[in-house]
């Protein structure tokens, strides 16, 4: 087995927080949005509502549904909204041949999508399982598995936009170990969709390490591999490919479903977000919110880890945190639609990396 | 119709129709003074309490909160009044849509069109006539004006 020699340790401390980002999910009970339908004389191609899994569902799902906005054989295509699902969509509608105009009223760097952990994570709740339509799986598979073959020609380039990285999960008690019964939860705990190991043979396998070689103060630890977005590189990578196919921006906000029958160009591929729920009454989205920590960038540090619901991964532009544990019995921010930043709750997921690297021996920070 | 009136009224739809917003007929404009000066101090007062913690004191939002200033008239021009009320009651507060009443948000939209240099009036606005303002970007060009 691989040893994780020469792991640099993550100088996690509160006074080395540079950045802290909340933003909401677009989760949608019923899953994703791809359905189609004519509003005047245009034809509206949804693709919204992928929950967090939208960087990961991206290109397969942009794939699926330019597909449909193709068979009008237009010349021209709008795409609503600028987040990484439109702009996948903008950039595959521009391969497929079409001249492409995003409609937006935020900049992709201020878009929500911009604000999420940015890993691949496309089983990320997709959907309720009691609310989800019978072909989810095979639509899912199809989604990710075109998203992984795009992904590809991202890696290895200069800047890394995406990357691979070791994962640990840290444990003081084994992994096995009976969870506490959770908290009573004042709304129905969600049952979410099952989708089952469907990508088995591109996901790589958890393996057990044990203490002899590990280099963590713990008992129990496990190491994957996972890939990650680093999101100035994609970001910028993907606008550049954007306008040099030709594209355009247009700086616009939208009051109704209505008005895209106005537009010059008559097919639409609409990724509005979370914003399907205001803007198309969409009672499907609910909100479930989530914040990063983001701690000054340590390029020595090339891994990522998980120890007591706080999961800390170096990207380019900082050591992000992230806590994932449920709160009153629910998964950390469902049903919450507050963006607002929380300090206390960002000190207190770097406290818990503090303290986890303050046992290490000989620990040089 | 006299052919004479036809060619008129199409000459005079292709002079002004160009860039200019021009007042409908029995339809007013947010540049008509469609709230009262009491009222856009109440909505201060409630916007300071439920909006500027992500919009900011002076509306300007941030880098990831839309401001309420600068192009928020662009973004909302074209529309009547009643969708931006719809929007402000249905999903604001983010962090507790719909958690304010139809009063207080008419004040807060009193306080917006204050905050963005539109002039008050001698009438308070409410819910019921919000459809009939247009939300135009510019001052609208009346025709009595144009004699």
């Amino acid at each position: 087995m691989d040893r994780p020699f020469n792991l640099a340790p993550i100088r996690a401390h509160v006074d080395r927080i540079y950045d802290i980002k909340a933003c909401i999910r677009p989760f949608r009970t019923k899953g994703p949005r791809l359905d189609v339908e004519q509003i005047g004389d245009a034809l509206v191609i949804h693709n919204y509502g992928h929950s967090g899994a939208g960087w990961s569902l991206s290109w397969g799902s942009a794939d699926m549904q330019v597909q449909k906005a193709m068979s009008r054989s237009p010349k021209r295509i709008a795409v609503i909204g600028c987040g990484i699902i439109g702009l996948t969509s903008a950039l595959m509608a521009q391969r497929a041949g079409a001249q492409v105009t995003i409609y937006t009223r935020e900049p992709f760097q201020s878009t929500r999508s911009v604000r999420a952990n940015g890993s691949w994570t496309p089983a990320s709740r997709m959907a309720l399982a009691s609310e989800a339509p019978s072909n989810l799986g095979d639509v899912w598979e199809r989604m990710t598995r075109i998203s992984w073959k795009n992904l590809r020609q991202y890696i290895g380039l200069a800047g890394n936009p995406l990357a691979f990285a070791d994962h640990y999960y840290l444990s003081d008690t084994p992994f096995d170990t009976a969870l506490p019964p959770p908290a009573p939860s004042p709304l129905p705990v969600p049952e979410f969709y099952a989708l089952g190991d469907r990508i088995g043979d591109i996901t790589p396998k958890l393996q057990d390490l044990t203490p002899d070689i590990h280099p963590f103060p713990v008992k129990y630890a496990r190491r994957t591999t996972r890939l990650f977005f680093n999101f100035s590189e994609y970001g910028h990578r993907l606008m550049s490919e954007f306008y040099a196919a030709g594209g355009k921006l247009v700086m616009r906000n939208f009051h109704s479903p209505g008005e895209l029958a106005h537009l010059p160009e008559k097919v639409i591929i609409n990724c509005p977000g979370y914003s399907a729920r205001d803007l198309w009454k969409d009672k499907a989205m609910i909100p479930h919110s989530g914040q990063t920590e983001w701690l000054i960038p340590q390029p020595e540090v090339n891994y990522g880890l998980t120890y007591r619901n706080v999961e800390a991964l170096s990207k380019s532009d900082g050591i992000m945190m992230i806590d994932t544990g449920p709160r009153n019995g629910l998964p950390k921010g469902y049903g919450s639609s507050n963006e607002m930043p929380n300090r206390a709750e960002a000190e207190a997921a770097v406290r818990i990396m503090e303290e986890l690297y303050s046992r290490f021996p000989a620990n040089p920070i | 119709m006299e052919l004479k009136t036809v060619l008129v009224a199409a000459i005079v739809t292709v002079i002004l129709a160009p860039g200019i917003a021009v007042a409908q007929k029995g339809r007013i404009s947010i540049w008509d003074g469609v709230y009262t000066e009491p009222q856009a101090e109440r909505g201060r007062v409630l916007y300071r309490q439920s909006c500027s913690g992500c919009h900011g004191a002076d509306l300007s939002g941030n880098f990831e909160t839309p401001p309420l200033v600068g192009r928020f008239m662009p973004y909302w021009s074209g529309s009547t009044l009643d969708a931006l009320f719809d929007y402000v009651s249905t999903s604001m507060p983010m962090h507790n849509p719909g958690s304010l009443s139809p009063s207080a948000n008419t004040d807060i939209v009193a306080f917006m069109l204050k905050s963005n240099d539109l002039p008050s009036g001698s009438r308070e606005l409410s819910t019921g006539n919000l459809k009939a303002i247009n939300f135009d970007s510019a001052k609208p060009v009346s025709k009595h004006a144009r004699k």
